[in-house]
Parts: structure tokens; C-alpha cells; sequence
């Protein structure tokens, strides 16, 4: 992998609730080089959207951040507020789930875009708004210097969400969170937008790190996974690594849960039973164990030890955190 | 923008006939008040004869009907009472026209309305801007010392009687401390520091009063509001606090803050009763319970009208100005 431009080491977020302390995030690492995409995948309530919130410095008054977030080797995490707001948006931006709702509804999507310009670059009012005109035609909005004038209630979602990522990449950053980007789209709409994060990606030489429910987009985008469990990697590798290798059960659990055009109907859609954990219910041995199909060759360790990441065959740094030496397919 | 002119030529039209079936109303029910203005005006001995003549004169010897048509007319094209040498004439737009005052209503209404206007607008513009401001600040300090202190004040805000604490400020201001006038209404167009001085004790009593609901509305709006998901848009493109807080979240506040501004200042400008009572101003408040006192019909119903008339103008103005807010409003 080429020198990465945004790493997270031992990355921790723990709230406190009036429920008490509620470790959302406890202890991931990923890393993601300019031009290359990082998927981050796993149930809801498994810590994606914090872990992205927590790198973008983000998260409320009531989150207890520690780790390391290297943005070409500079520590984020502890930075005065004001040095992180020249990050965001600028060197980090972001593409939300629900473009209807990140969108101002009282401002033309042209004012979103060019004040997201304003924010960075000490330009008239007037040049911003040329600049996001020229985003918006880049991001395929038709007749762009009409449509600027719009507000987000006059788009489409899809259109939207393109708003959403003009304003986004508007600085030209290095790195793009997108978190879920398509989930609320119509399937042909999913695509169109996944192929122009792509492509944007391809032209700029973003890193992108890809939060997604949607194995199917990760498989064609994404070029290392992360998968995460319960606030903690459960797996992690290269795409191939993980559709061809996955060694950790729910890992599998995921794929068999992925709906598949070319799997006859019956076997679709075995989506792991149970559910996930609470945040810190589960203290000792793998958060995954009450649902896991394969504890059983394992034994007492599964609930007495936590696994940590152990290195896997595969391509490069394919690691998973599971006591089950061998692949689960090949037990 | 065309959008907007479209938007507000609607709501002009919208606002015409509920004017209209208002004043129907209004009219109906204060002459069925048994309450007959031509026996006030005839006078003590009334013979039957002159009874009939003021009513004559007064125009209430005609239908109901007709003499709600003479009334709107009298909107339109103005009135004349009887004929000859006593001849007695009301300009457009006449709302009626006093007997007993020997002035008509759109008249005494024009001489009033400076002071209640005074005081209503002084008074608004100073609660609007503590309401908001004291809002945002108890929002941004959820659950810390300034909140829990905005929100106290709001409590006792709304919770005094405006009499009360008017009585209390004259009180102090005006007789023991000797600060400020303790009645008494100076025009503006002869001393504007004069006028001021004046007002300043009923502004700020009435600010203090009514600024309570507008903390209450904005703390909670704001609280809303920062927990948007546009709020963290802004925030991941880089904006400051300030601009996070003022350029997004106040708009969204502002919509249902307005709202509540224009109608409690449409009602204001219709008299502060109780106020121009506690500070001596014959405002349009005065004017109506006099009125109501001297079974003067025609200044009750005008009075009247012209409050509802108000209320209806800023119900027509918060629409406009939610038109131009809230793009979803105009650019439906
Ligand atoms: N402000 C907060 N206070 C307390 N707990 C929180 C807070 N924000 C998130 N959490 C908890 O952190 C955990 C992880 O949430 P997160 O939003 O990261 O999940 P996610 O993986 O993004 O799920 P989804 O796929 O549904 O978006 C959840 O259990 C959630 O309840
Ligand atoms: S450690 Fe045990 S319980 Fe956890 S995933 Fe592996 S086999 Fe299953
Ligand atoms: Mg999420």
C-alpha cells in the first residue's frame, strides 16, 4: 500500500450517558492511502458512524476520545478546535446518509456549496459562487448555473446527494468520509452515485474511507475492508481477502447475508441470527459469541479470552480477531 | 421572487375576505347590544319625536343590513349625517362616527394610535431582542448556571402580572428613586429624548413581560435546532461555532419566533390596556374603555374592528415573512 494519508491507531470512544459509560468504539486501526478506498462494514450499532464522527472531531461534549488520528502523520485527536475547523471540510469532508436532512433547508444549494469554498479560501462571494457552479456541473447536476439558485426541496434525492458531495469535495480534499452515501437512494440512483464517487475519486486521487450496509457496492469499490463488531474489528484485509478468505464467523455471517443475484432464492438472505451487543455488555471473551455457529469447535476460550487480531492468510495484512485457527469454511 | 409576489398577493386576497366576514361579525354583535345610541343622543326629557329624529339622523332607523352596507361604504367613500346646516360629515375611511364625542371614529382612532404604537413597537423591539438573545444563550448553556438563570427569568416573566410590575416600576423608578416620568406621553415629532424618556419605563416593563415566552420559544428551538443533522453538516465543512449557531440554527428559530411576534404585536397595537391604565397614556386601549363605559357603539365597533384589523395585517405580514424565511413556504 502506498503511504497512507489518514491513520487511526487504537482508536477509543467511550460516552457517558446517564446509563453510564458507554464504550461505542473500543480500539480499532485502519489506515487509507491516497486514491484507494477503505470499506468499513458491519451491523448498525457496531461504531462506524462514530469512529468516522471521532476522526472529523465531531462527536458531543460527552465523548472521551483517546488514540491516535494521523492525517499525513499529524495527531488530530486534542487539537484546539480552531486548527480542526481548517481541517474539516478542507483536508477531511464528508458525505452524509440523508442528503434531504444535511442540507440546509433555508439556503440555495449554490450558497451551501460556495460557503463551503468561503470557509477555506479567502474569495469574494461572487468567485465562490462561480466555483460552486463549476462543482455542481462536475458532479452531473444539469444546467448547474440555473440549478444553484434551487433549494434542496426542489431536488431530487439523487440530486441531492450530489449537492452533497459537490459541497464535499469542493476544497479538494485529501480524504472523503462517506457514510452510508446511497442508503436512502433507489437502487438505479445507488449506482449512479456510487460511480460518481469513483470517479471524482479517480480524478482527485481522494482517499475515501466507504461506510456501507451494501457488501455488493463494497465488492466492486472498495479496495481493503474493515469489518467491524461491537466497537471492535472483527476482521480486517483487502477486498479479496475478505470475500475469497474470510476467517472470522461473522464475517461469513455477512456474506451469506449479502443478497446475491447469482445464489438461487432459497439460500438468500441468511442474515446471522440474534442481534448485536450492547456497547460494553460483553466484557470478557468474543462480543460475538452468543450468536457464533462455530464457538462450539472452539470452546471454553471463546468466553473466557477475547481474541485479538491475528495475522491471516491472504494478500499482505489480512487479520482477523477469532480464536478458530483455521478458516471457519475449512473446519 | 416571482413565487413570492404570487405567494403574497394570495394571502393579500385571503386576508380581504376574512376583513370581511369579520367586520359582518363584529358589527352583528354590538348592535344587538341593547344599548341604543340614538336615545343617548336625544337627551333628558326625550319625547318620542326627537327620539325619532336622532335616529333619523344617525341612520338607525334603516335595516340591519343596510346599515351594515352604509358602514362599509362609509369605508370606502366616506358618510354624511343628515342634511343642510347640521349636516354632520365623516371622510373615507369613516369607521363610524361618534355622537356622543362629536368626532368621527377613524379620527379619534389616528390620535391615539401614535401612543399605543409607541409603546408597542419600542417595547417589541427590545423584547425581541432579549427574548432571542437570552434564548440562544440558555440553549448554548444547556443545563449550566446561565440556562437554569434565562429560564428563571422567563418563569417569573410570564408569571407576573403586567399591572404588577408596572405598578412596581413606577413605584421605584418614578417616585423613589425619581428616575424617570411617572406618566405623561411627549409626541415624538416634538422631543424624541422626551419621548423616549417617557416610554422607557412601559417599554421596559412590557419587554421584561413578554420576553419570557420569547426565551422559552428560542431555548427550546435552538435546543431542536443544534441537534440537526445540517448543524453537523456545517460543522464537517468547517464553520465556526458563531457561524454554526447564527447562520444556521437562528434561521430555523426565527420561523416560529416570528410567528408569535407578529400576532402578540398585532394585538398590542389594538391598546395596551392594562399599561396605558397603570402609565397614564390615552392610547387606543383608553379610547376603547371609555367607549365601553359610555356605551359609545360606534368607537367600540371601530375600535374593534381596527384591532382585529391589525391582527390581520400581521398575520399577513408573519406569512410574508415566512415566504421569504422559509424557502419550502414560497417555493412550494
Ligand atoms: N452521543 C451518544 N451517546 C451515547 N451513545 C452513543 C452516542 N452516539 C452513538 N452512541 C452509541 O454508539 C454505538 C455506535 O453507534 P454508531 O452510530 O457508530 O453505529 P453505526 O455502526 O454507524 O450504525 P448504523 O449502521 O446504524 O449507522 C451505538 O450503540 C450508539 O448507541
Ligand atoms: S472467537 Fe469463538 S465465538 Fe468469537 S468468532 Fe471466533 S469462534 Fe466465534
Ligand atoms: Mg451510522
Amino acid at each position: 500500500m502506498a503511504e497512507p494519508v489518514l491513520e487511526v491507531h487504537d482508536l477509543h470512544v467511550t460516552f457517558s450517558t446517564e446509563g453510564g459509560l458507554v464504550p461505542a468504539v473500543d480500539g480499532i486501526d485502519f489506515a487509507v492511502a491516497p486514491g484507494e478506498t477503505l470499506a468499513i462494514v458491519g451491523e448498525s450499532g457496531s461504531g462506524k458512524s462514530v469512529s468516522s464522527a471521532a476522526v472529523m472531531g465531531l462527536l458531543p461534549s460527552n465523548a472521551d476520545v483517546t488514540g491516535e488520528v494521523l492525517l499525513d502523520g499529524r495527531e488530530l485527536i486534542g487539537l484546539p478546535n480552531d486548527e480542526l475547523r481548517k481541517i474539516r471540510g478542507n483536508d477531511i469532508a464528508m458525505v452524509f446518509q440523508d442528503a434531504l436532512s444535511a442540507l440546509n433547508p433555508y439556503y440555495s444549494v449554490g450558497w451551501q456549496v460556495a460557503e463551503a469554498y468561503r470557509l477555506h479560501h479567502d474569495v469574494s462571494k461572487k468567485k465562490a459562487h462561480q466555483r460552486a457552479i463549476e462543482m455542481l456541473d462536475k458532479v452531473g447536476i444539469p444546467d448547474a448555473a440555473r440549478r444553484a439558485d434551487g433549494y434542496p426541496h426542489e431536488f431530487s434525492g439523487g440530486m441531492r446527494q450530489r449537492v452533497v458531495i459537490a459541497m464535499a469535495l469542493v476544497n479538494d480534499p485529501r480524504v472523503l468520509i462517506a457514510d452510508e452515501p446511497t442508503t436512502a437512494l433507489d437502487v438505479t440512483v445507488q449506482a449512479q452515485i456510487m460511480q460518481l464517487l469513483e470517479d471524482v475519486q479517480a480524478e482527485f486521487g481522494t482517499a475515501m474511507v466507504l461506510i456501507s450496509h451494501d457488501l455488493g457496492v463494497v465488492a466492486e469499490v472498495a479496495d481493503d475492508v474493515l469489518v467491524m463488531y461491537a466497537g471492535r474489528a472483527a476482521e480486517r484485509g483487502t477486498v479479496r481477502d475478505l470475500f475469497y478468505r474470510a476467517a472470522h464467523p461473522y464475517s461469513l455471517g455477512l456474506l451469506g447475508a449479502m443478497p446475491r443475484v447469482d445464489v438461487p432464492p432459497k439460500l438468500r438472505l441468511t442474515t446471522i441470527p440474534g442481534s448485536p451487543p450492547t456497547p460494553g455488555s460483553i466484557t470478557t471473551g468474543c462480543a460475538f459469541q452468543p450468536r457464533c455457529a462455530y464457538t462450539d469447535r472452539v470452546g471454553e476460550r471463546c468466553i473466557t479470552e477475547r481474541p485479538e487480531l491475528t495475522p491471516r492468510p491472504g494478500e499482505g495484512d489480512h487479520e482477523a480477531a477469532c480464536h478458530l485457527g483455521r478458516r471457519p469454511s475449512d473446519v | 421572487m416571482p413565487d413570492l409576489v404570487w405567494f403574497i398577493v394570495r394571502r393579500l386576497f385571503a386576508a380581504l375576505i376574512v376583513m370581511l366576514a369579520l367586520s359582518l361579525a363584529v358589527y352583528l354583535v354590538f348592535y344587538a347590544i341593547p344599548a341604543d345610541p340614538a336615545h343617548l343622543a336625544c337627551g333628558k326629557p326625550c319625547t318620542p319625536d326627537r327620539l325619532e329624529q336622532a335616529r333619523h339622523f344617525m341612520q338607525l332607523d334603516q335595516s340591519t343590513l343596510q346599515q351594515y352596507l352604509n358602514f362599509l361604504k362609509g369605508i370606502v367613500a366616506g358618510r354624511t349625517f343628515g342634511d343642510g346646516a347640521a349636516a354632520v360629515h365623516c371622510n373615507a375611511p369613516c369607521f363610524g362616527y361618534s355622537f356622543p364625542l362629536a368626532r368621527p371614529v377613524t379620527t379619534l382612532i389616528m390620535d391615539r394610535l401614535p401612543i399605543t404604537a409607541s409603546i408597542a413597537l419600542g417595547a417589541a423591539v427590545l423584547w425581541l431582542l432579549l427574548g432571542v438573545s437570552l434564548g440562544v444563550i440558555a440553549a448554548l448553556n444547556r443545563g449550566r448556571i446561565l440556562d437554569r438563570l434565562a429560564v428563571g427569568v422567563a418563569l417569573l416573566g410570564v408569571s407576573t402580572p403586567s399591572f404588577l410590575l408596572g405598578l412596581l416600576a413606577i413605584l421605584v423608578f418614578g417616585f423613589w428613586l425619581n428616575m424617570v416620568p411617572v406618566n405623561g406621553y411627549v409626541p415624538l415629532t416634538e422631543s424624541p429624548v422626551d419621548w423616549a424618556w417617557h416610554l422607557i419605563t412601559p417599554w421596559i416593563v412590557l419587554a421584561i413581560l413578554q420576553a419570557a415566552s420569547y426565551i422559552r420559544l428560542t431555548r427550546s428551538q435552538m435546543l431542536e435546532e443544534l441537534n440537526l443533522d445540517y448543524i453537523t453538516t456545517a460543522r464537517a465543512k468547517g464553520a465556526g461555532e458563531l457561524r454554526v449557531v447564527v447562520t444556521h440554527g437562528l434561521r430555523g428559530v426565527l420561523v416560529p419566533v416570528i410567528t408569535l411576534f407578529g400576532l402578540d404585536l398585532g394585538g398590542l397595537l389594538g391598546g395596551a390596556i392594562l399599561t396605558e391604565k397603570v402609565f397614564s397614556m390615552q392610547g387606543l386601549g383608553d379610547l376603547l374603555i371609555s367607549a365601553v363605559g359610555q356605551l359609545d357603539v360606534a368607537v367600540v365597533v371601530g375600535v374593534t374592528l381596527f384591532s382585529a384589523f391589525l391582527i390581520i395585517l400581521a398575520n399577513l405580514v408573519v406569512d410574508v415573512v415566512h415566504g421569504v424565511l422559509d424557502p419550502r413556504v414560497s417555493h412550494g
